[in-house]
């Protein structure tokens, strides 16, 4: 056992050799962890790798922590020198032990700069880092540093290619290899971001690093935004409680609200292209052909009910299956307010609007809840009042026409559904989620 | 039967009655364990563990237990040529470190002890665009590198070294439905970003943007059966998401709507009577972080034991007089 400060040297710097090896040797480890294990046993390296698990005996930390920390220390007050190669060790043994060390974060940034690290390195170790701790305000934040540098070198080759009008085939070439590595990114950060969801309940960082995503890298992407909507459906009917989670889903909702708007306003005043983004936002993940490029045209009057429609059955089918969760009944909320928002004031709402006040107009002659339920379901997309009317829109009647609008909520139809709810619930946590959303409709929505 | 509301039970031999004493000496001792392992886990926050331990000591009235001259000496070895301050010797600087410094050497009536002109244009010189702050060179954003900004800057009597018009937008931008806000447009609302918008807010003078009654809903929904309050849905009541929803409340003038009395027993329940000290829950371990929260705690709702705390800085109100700073608070 190491005592001496001279042994202790010696011990350290051998496990932070074998950490390095370690990686050298399996370029796959995919988690990191300790060990318990309060004594050392004797002659064995404290580093352990068991299939592509790399663990540290939790006896030499106490060692290895401190000099690993001093010793970046000293070089960062420039009392002594380090050269690149253990600059990228000791950080790395660092990080991985405390990930939310700031400063050892930005002698990465730095040697990212000169070009001793490459960014999917630094990507890799960021993603064991969050393995272990999964929130570590700092890994997410460097991650963020090293993906829009990533992404600034791939717009500036855009760039120079262009600018320099080489021959046009290898520019095409460089052009998609780049695209992909921002594909190839985008993805395995969607990745990180869902482990490191599932390691740490509601974790905050992970799912508002997942947003900054999708805003920088994935700007208007109509396809990304739908597939992400897909991919995390099943992941919050398995975490109901998990409120971080069901926000995405609202951000997703209300980005897709925007986007479909805005592609139905430029149909409306004929100033739509395709694609969709002219060159300027080149550094952006190109749209894939297909869905991306067909989702701009999508029709927002089925589309965007369509997609309220669905989330609030899902919603409906958690509360009912998960009573008493306080997330389920946030996430409708926020999901009808971005409903009755949407109807309430954009343009593309117009036509679906005169379809609901019509319905709605009926509804409120009716007493009897369950009459009201079965109006909503009979409603009819033929009997919207005429369109000329409203903005001369003459595509509006041959678009609505395409296939029954699916009936969405409405204040009265989200009372009967409190009532449902309140009438056979038998647990008190569900009785005053109810009632507070009851509360909540009378008097933030009705203003 | 639904699931069992996440919350804690507090048990009947849980501390009822507030142990100054014991936090002083906790809070006192604290700092002479400088080798431990632990204190090098946690010396990338070390300027922002000071401002904890000396807020919490001068609000108990104690702060002439400190170190003054240490002290104020490793803060002016923190500044950097930039201006700005790093949470301790070697490490970079950053805007939550250079608020904490800042705050340390306001409480100690000695801000001249750092180059006041050089933070100014350290904040000035984070400020973005689109009236962001970044919280250091390397560009991340967040509300709460905004609080810290305005907050440094009002300490100092420099609120107008910077676009305050534009920070404000910035800030409104990250408001959400439920009347609360996150930490970049369009991420979720989070009681400790809610503490730092609306405290933004406050020292602004733009408290008038928030609306009160749906964000005060909100926080209040933080009250959990125990008495604590937590920062989100779902999770677990924290002394620290206690304090700052408290704060928030108080700031926009809705503090009455929480039930005091049974907060004031979750927190008194997670002192720990042998070491002193509060932790985050009843029976963890205790920390500065969540001493300081809990004894602000109490002093926000009215325990004249403990100085008056100001909501908007979370510091000494007698202190934030001398200097002249009265952040607005909603009535």
């Amino acid at each position: 056992m190491a005592e001496s400060e001279e042994e202790v040297d010696v011990l350290v710097q051998r496990v932070v050799k074998d950490i390095t090896n370690a990686f050298k040797r399996n370029p796959n480890i995919d988690e990191i962890g300790l060990i318990l294990c309060p004594e050392a046993r004797y002659n064995r390296s404290p580093i352990v790798l068991e299939e592509n698990k790399l663990g540290v005996e939790s006896w030499c930390v106490k060692f290895l922590l401190p000099y690993v920390h001093n010793k970046l220390l000293l070089y960062r007050q420039r009392k002594q020198w380090l050269d690149r190669e253990a600059l990228v060790d000791i950080t790395c043994t660092l990080l991985l032990l405390n990930p939310d060390f700031t400063t050892a974060w930005n002698v990465r940034k730095e040697l990212l700069q000169c070009g001793v690290l490459n960014p999917e390195k630094d990507l890799y170790l960021g993603k064991l880092a969050l393995t272990k701790y999964p929130k570590s305000p700092e890994t997410w934040i460097h991650r963020r540093w090293v993906l829009q540098r990533l992404q600034k070198q791939c717009s500036s080759g855009f760039g120079q290619k262009e600018q320099q009008a080489q021959v046009e085939a290898q520019g095409e070439a460089e052009r998609s290899r780049q695209s992909e590595q921002l594909q190839r990114a985008l993805q395995e950060e969607m990745k990180v971001c869902t482990e490191a969801a599932g390691r740490y309940p509601s974790n905050y960082n992970a799912w508002s690093h997942r947003i900054w995503v999708l805003q920088h890298m994935a700007k208007g992407n109509l396809k990304i935004l739908h597939d992400e909507l897909s991919s995390t459906r099943l992941w919050v009917s398995m975490h109901v409680s998990d409120h971080s989670g069901f926000h995405y889903r609202q951000f997703l909702l209300k980005a897709l609200l925007g986007e479909l708007g805005q592609s139905w306003e430029k149909l409306q005043t004929g100033n739509l292209h395709l694609p969709p983004h002219p060159p300027t936002d080149s550094h952006q993940i190109p749209h894939t052909n297909g869905e991306g490029t067909a989702g701009a045209v999508e029709d927002p009057h089925s589309a965007i009910p369509q997609l309220f429609h669905e989330e609030m059955e899902l919603c409906t089918d958690l509360i009912e299956s998960y009573p008493g969760h306080e997330t389920l009944w946030c996430h409708r909320r926020h999901v009808f307010y971005l409903w009755h928002h949407w109807r309430k004031h954009s343009p593309a709402a117009g036509a679906q609007s005169l379809v609901l006040t019509h319905t709605a107009a009926l509804l409120n002659e009716t007493s009897d809840p369950h009459e009201e339920g079965r109006s909503l379901q009979a409603m009819d997309v033929d009997c919207v009042p005429d369109s000329n009317k409203h903005g001369g829109y003459t595509q509006d009647t041959k678009r609505l026409k395409r296939g029954p609008v699916p009936p969405c909520p409405g204040l009265s139809s989200e009372h009967v559904f409190v009532s449902r709810i309140l009438s056979s619930c038998r647990s008190p946590e569900q009785g005053r989620f109810a009632n507070a959303y009851r509360k909540w409709l009378d008097s933030v929505i009705r203003q | 039967m639904g699931t069992q509301i996440k919350d804690v039970v507090i048990k009947s031999d849980a501390p009822n009655t507030l142990f100054l004493d014991k936090h002083a000496d906790y809070i006192a001792a604290y700092g002479s364990k400088k080798d431990d392992y632990e204190y090098t886990l946690s010396e990338y926050l070390r300027m922002s563990g000071i401002y904890w331990g000396l807020t919490v000591m001068d609000l108990m009235g104690q702060l002439h237990r400190m170190n003054r001259e240490e002290i104020v000496d490793f803060i002016k070895s923190c500044q950097h040529d930039c201006g700005g301050i790093s949470a301790s010797i070697g490490h970079d600087p950053h805007l939550l470190y250079t608020l904490s410094a800042v705050q340390i050497l306001t409480l100690y009536d000695n801000v001249k002890a750092i180059d006041v002109d050089k933070v100014v244009d350290y904040v000035r010189g984070l400020q973005q665009e689109d009236g962001s702050f970044a919280g250091d060179k390397w560009g991340e954003i967040d509300t709460r590198f905004s609080f810290c900004a305005v907050a440094t800057l009002a300490l100092l009597g420099r609120l107008d070294a910077v676009d305050v018009e534009k920070a404000v937008e910035f800030v409104l931008s990250c408001m959400n439905f439920d009347g609360g806000f996150g930490c970049r447009p369009g991420s979720e609302s989070h009681a400790g970003q809610i503490y730092c918008c609306t405290g933004f807010l406050s020292i602004t003078g733009q408290l008038h943007q928030v609306n009160a009654d749906l964000l005060g809903w909100w926080l209040c929904e933080r009250q959990l059966p125990s008495g604590g309050l937590n920062g989100r849905p779902e999770k677990l009541p924290d002394v620290c998401y206690s304090w700052w929803v408290l704060a928030a409340l108080k700031i926009i003038g809705r503090i009455h709507w929480i039930d005091k009395a049974k907060l004031r027993n979750f927190i008194l329940a997670c002192q720990d009577e042998e070491t002193g000290g509060f932790a985050d829950r009843p029976g963890d371990m205790v920390d500065p972080f969540h001493t300081l929260f809990g004894v602000a705690g109490l002093s926000l709702m009215g325990d004249e034991q403990i100085k008056p705390v100001n909501p908007v800085f979370c510091m000494p109100e007698d202190v934030l007089q001398r200097i002249g700073l009265q952040p607005d608070l909603l009535i």
